[in-house]
């Protein structure tokens, strides 16, 4: 089992704020609803404990093409990934591993090997050639498992560890009878170690801070190099590491300026929104075909490039406002979307840069077919799915889960009948007060998307009938979905959201509210900036506070074993 | 740099050849339908038509573009269901096995197992007197005895008039035109010239059970696509002049998971300009209607490809309420391609553009006479005395036959764009 994140009693309160916000009021993080004037530095906080997470599959297929090659093959399949409080990325700190999972890793790690030992390609990966095909060469598998060993484990092995490996390259070897059999064999069993599949940080006595702790260099350039890359740390990265560099504040900015830079700031970007925007839900995602024809499968694989290559050029090419991805026109297209679109894409095969005109109703991702079909049903769209997740994913405020005993036939039943509209079918189905309290939150933002129907596709009416998109957020009146993508641009809440979900999913857990003046600063600091993403990165990861740890929690009592073996299923 | 694609997009100002469009929702066949549809199931009846605002939402500053997404010979009734084949059906390759091996030389010989003297039989058929192979050279032989036309002077068949009166042996021809009897049609109307139907309505290949009239299936594997557009559109319902282009297409055609056409999806016509048309065309009370032009499509069958090309080709489309159009593209065939295109594979060519391997151009020909019930030479023959249009200036002999499909078309971006490909070879055609 993982280590359990730390629940502190702030987080308690944090979470009696989303109550607050569940009853209709404004939640913690509503608060601040502009940011007070700029700290001037950075607020000196505790450390939390150091943290174990589990790679995701977007981390270890990208730690798989850095070290290795991108075509090396990971035969495979991942188990799919724990979402708590709306990130996959603190889930990464929670939870087990199933035997399913340990046996596609393994799978995974005997393809990867040999592919990287095999005839074909050795000349390529091992870095010295043995002696003798007969005899074991203890020194080329030494510095075979050295090198592996540093770049998959992110810290150099222990004379322990390297003896281990070496030893089942030598016993593989004398059973399979080739050196490279026993390579394989060593390097698969780093690549099932919980020292590859887990990211596990280490500590050690601050001699800044006398009695206090401090995450060691490696762990601090796996924590740097998973937020702003979501790969394994590079070899600049490590050699910095090894020569303490990490450790003082100009050879940090140099090593984060370094990877801001980088073309891989886009993989991390890219990772962080496919996790914010639910992503992975498109696994799940099933349109009636009768209904939506266009819905293909090619339909949702490009709905989610789209969406993140808007996100990339906006943010990291053009250096843009983040809030302005809310009303911005400028899109990416595809054929297969420009179907759904309605709009001619003249590039086959590939993508290209536009702008939706004004009588198109599109206003930022917030009408791209993605968030429009994923918060949508198999047959129809959803008001309520969609303002939900409008309030979770770009406000951080929670909305619960309906009772489950609702009554949905008013809303299901009337689906196709003349003249009805959704607007019409809430507020039959709001008579009931059990339900009417979450409605109040999510619809009257979902309503302003209405135009748009269960794909993302474009509707001027509704069975007929003509659409009332009027909507309102925290006293703001606004209609349909422009007026929807400005309000949101304009509310300090967006800004604030993205700052502790970035935040959040660069540290694993969920934010504490001791950190709130931590956020404040790094939310002025956004601000200052114009809202620019990667300076808000970059902030964070010049913090202190980012790698800032304290003593691990001491076990309550010995860990419970949840598992039964007997195969009970009763 | 990023392509502003503004008020419409306004690279569509410049890729959209355009279309011009009348509204009208005029059913063109109550009752049985007029056409045989090679698909018995339509594909766009898994989504819903709804109606739209056609001049909002198809057309844009004027401009349309529209894919084919059905299309068959117009043709008349099955010769079961009708008096249009007095005589039977034509007796195809069988009936010829069948009257040679009545003959002495067509007795089986003691050594030949059933193969071999099958073998022997179709090979015997299949040759003309100087030993050519009739499908190869189809005027080396005689006409088929066997070979039945469409009769009947009221016979009906779908389609519309061509040459502009109602013709008939002994009177006078049209203009440009040989003599023919021409077809009532579905509703009554007279004049529908239709030859390429009296050919072929009396042989099983053609009937609406038949594999004949089946090629839109290639349409739908992707191999080939038909692009309409009109360009200056000003009214729906009455415009007096609008551009109009009939283009091969380069892209496949566009379906969802149930293989039915999808609207809305691009299309960029075929880089070859043998295969864009261009013409202007009106519309009257919502029916389009084009000056006539030559237009050139591809086909493929059996992996080898020939053109299908139409002489003075001719639309006449009502708007539905989904967007689309419906109606008709007649016009001429050339006798000598129609023949390669669904007898004698002659000249058919590989992807290269290269002629086809003999064997396989030979073997197709003789496999589809067998299969859908007729001979390459009286085909050949029959299309020769049906022959309708565009004579020959030295001899008088008209070079092409009268010929209507049906067709459905659904709204579509048209660009002209060279862009990458996976299908690239497709596009260089």
């Amino acid at each position: 089992m993982f280590m359990k994140s730390i629940k502190t009693s702030l987080t308690r309160k944090l979470a009696a704020g989303f109550c607050m916000v569940i009853a209709g009021g404004i939640g913690w993080a509503q608060l601040s609803t502009a940011p007070a004037a700029a700290p001037a530095a950075e607020p000196n906080l505790p450390g939390t404990p150091p943290t174990m997470r589990r790679l995701t599959e977007l981390q270890y297929r990208a730690i798989i093409a850095d070290v290795f090659a991108p075509d090396v093959p990971i035969a495979g399949r991942f188990e799919r990934a724990r979402r708590e409080e709306g990130l996959v990325a603190i889930g990464t700190a929670q939870g087990g591993m199933s035997p399913f999972s340990l046996e596609q890793y393994d799978a995974s790690a005997r393809s990867i090997a040999a592919a990287v030992t095999g005839e074909k390609r050795r000349a390529q990966f091992v870095p010295c050639q043995p002696k003798s095909d007969a005899a074991f060469d203890k020194g080329c598998a030494t510095r075979f498992v050295e090198l592996y060993g540093l770049k998959l484990f992110r810290r150099p092995l222990s004379a322990a560890e390297r003896t281990r490996y070496v030893q089942i390259a030598r016993s593989a070897q004398q059973r399979l009878g080739g050196f490279h059999q026993g390579l394989e064999y060593a390097l698969a069993g780093m690549l099932v170690s919980p020292e590859f599949l887990l990211r596990i940080e280490n500590t050690e006595h601050d001699p800044r801070a006398p009695g206090g702790l401090r995450l060691d260099a490696w762990s601090k350039a796996a924590r740097l190099s998973f937020f702003l890359t979501n790969s394994t740390p590079d070899a600049e990265l490590l050699r910095a590491a090894s020569a303490g560099e990490l450790h003082t504040d100009a050879g940090l900015a140099r090593q984060v300026d370094r990877l801001i830079a980088s073309p891989q700031l886009e993989a991390a970007v890219r990772a962080f929104f496919w996790d914010m925007l639910h992503f992975d839900g498109f696994g799940d995602l099933f349109k009636d075909p009768a209904i939506y024809p266009a819905y293909t499968t090619d339909v949702a694989r490009d709905a989610q490039e789209q969406t993140l290559r808007t996100i990339v050029t906006h943010l990291i090419t053009d250096r843009g406002d983040y809030r302005d991805l809310f009303t911005t026109n400028k899109t990416w297209l595809s054929r297969p979307l420009g179907i759904v679109y309605r709009m001619p894409v003249a590039t086959r095969n590939g993508w290209e840069q536009g702008e939706f005109p004004a009588s198109a109703q599109r206003s930022g991702i917030l009408t791209d077919i993605s968030l429009l079909a994923l918060y949508s049903h198999p047959g129809r769209s959803s008001p309520t799915l969609r303002g939900k997740a409008l309030r979770e994913t770009f406000l951080c405020e929670k909305v619960p889960d309906p009772p489950a005993n609702v009554s949905f036939s008013i809303v299901q039943d009337a689906v196709n009948r003349p003249g009805s509209t959704a607007r019409l079918r809430l507020a039959e189905h709001n008579e009931n007060p059990v339900c009417a309290g979450c409605h109040k939150l999510t619809d009257p933002l979902g309503l302003t998307l209405e135009n748009f129907d269960g794909t993302g596709g474009f509707r001027a009416r509704e069975n007929g009938a003509e659409l009332d998109l009027s909507g309102k957020l925290q006293g703001t009146d606004f209609t349909g979905p422009q007026g929807l993508g400005k309000t949101l641009r304009d509310n300090p809440g967006v800004p604030l959201c993205l700052v502790q979900k970035l935040y959040s999913s660069a540290s694993g857990r969920p934010l504490a509210t001791k950190e709130e003046p931590y956020v404040e600063y790094l939310l002025n600091g956004f601000a200052a900036s114009g809202y620019r993403l990667p300076d808000l990165m970059r902030a964070i990861a010049l913090s202190k506070t980012f790698y800032a740890v304290s003593e691990p929690p001491k076990p309550a009592s010995p860990p419970r074993v949840a598992a039964s073996n007997k195969g009970d299923r009763s | 740099m990023a392509v502003k694609f503004a008020g419409g997009w306004t690279r569509r100002k410049q890729l959209m050849a355009g279309l011009g469009i009348g509204f009208i929702a005029v059913a063109v066949a109550a009752g049985q339908p007029a056409y045989r549809s090679a698909r018995a199931a339509a594909p766009n009846e898994a989504a819903p038509a709804q109606d739209i605002d056609i001049m909002t939402e198809v057309f844009r500053n004027g401009e349309g573009g529209f894919v084919v997404t059905e299309i068959a010979y117009a043709l008349g009734r099955d010769a079961k269901d009708s008096a249009s084949c007095p005589n039977g059906m034509t007796g195809g390759v069988r009936a010829l096995i069948e009257a040679y091996a009545k003959t002495a030389p067509g007795q089986r010989r003691p050594e030949e197992d059933d193969r071999l003297y099958e073998r022997r039989l179709t090979a015997a058929v299949n040759t003309a007197p100087n030993g050519q192979n009739i499908c190869m050279h189809p005027e080396a032989a005689a006409p088929d005895p066997n070979w039945r036309m469409v009769a009947g002077a009221t016979t009906v068949a779908d389609g519309i008039d061509l040459d502009g009166q109602d013709t008939a042996r002994g009177r006078k021809p049209a203009g440009g035109t040989c003599g023919h009897d021409d077809f009532r049609g579905m509703h009554g109307e007279r004049g529908v010239d239709n030859q390429w139907y009296r050919v072929i309505g009396c042989t099983t290949g053609f009937q609406s059970t038949g594999l004949a009239n089946s090629f839109q299936t290639e349409m739908y594997t992707g191999s080939w696509g038909i692009l309409v557009t009109l360009r200056g559109v000003d009214d729906l319902r009455n415009d007096p002049d609008v551009a109009v282009g009939i283009h091969a297409s380069a892209d496949p055609i566009q379906l969802s998971s149930a293989r039915a056409a999808l609207p809305y999806a691009t299309y960029a016509v075929d880089r070859d300009k043998r295969y864009r048309a261009n013409t202007r065309g009106r519309i009257a009370n919502g029916v389009l209607t084009i000056v006539p032009v030559d237009v050139r499509f591809h086909n493929y069958v059996n992996s080898m490809h020939d053109d299908r090309i139409l002489r003075d080709a001719r639309l006449r489309l009502t708007f539905t309420r989904d967007g689309g159009m419906e109606g008709y593209l007649s016009g001429y065939s050339p006798i000598e391609a129609m023949y390669d295109l669904h007898f004698g594979a002659r000249h058919s060519t590989n992807a290269k553009g290269e002629l086809a391997p003999e064997r396989l151009r030979l073997l197709t020909s003789i496999g589809r006479a067998g299969a859908l019930g007729h001979t390459c030479n009286g085909a050949y023959h029959a299309m020769l005395e049906a022959a309708d249009g565009h004579p020959d200036p030295a001899t008088g002999r008209c070079t092409s036959i009268s010929t209507q499909f049906r067709i459905r078309l659904a709204p579509a971006f048209v660009v002209d764009a060279a862009t990458q490909s996976v299908n690239a070879p497709l596009t260089l055609r």
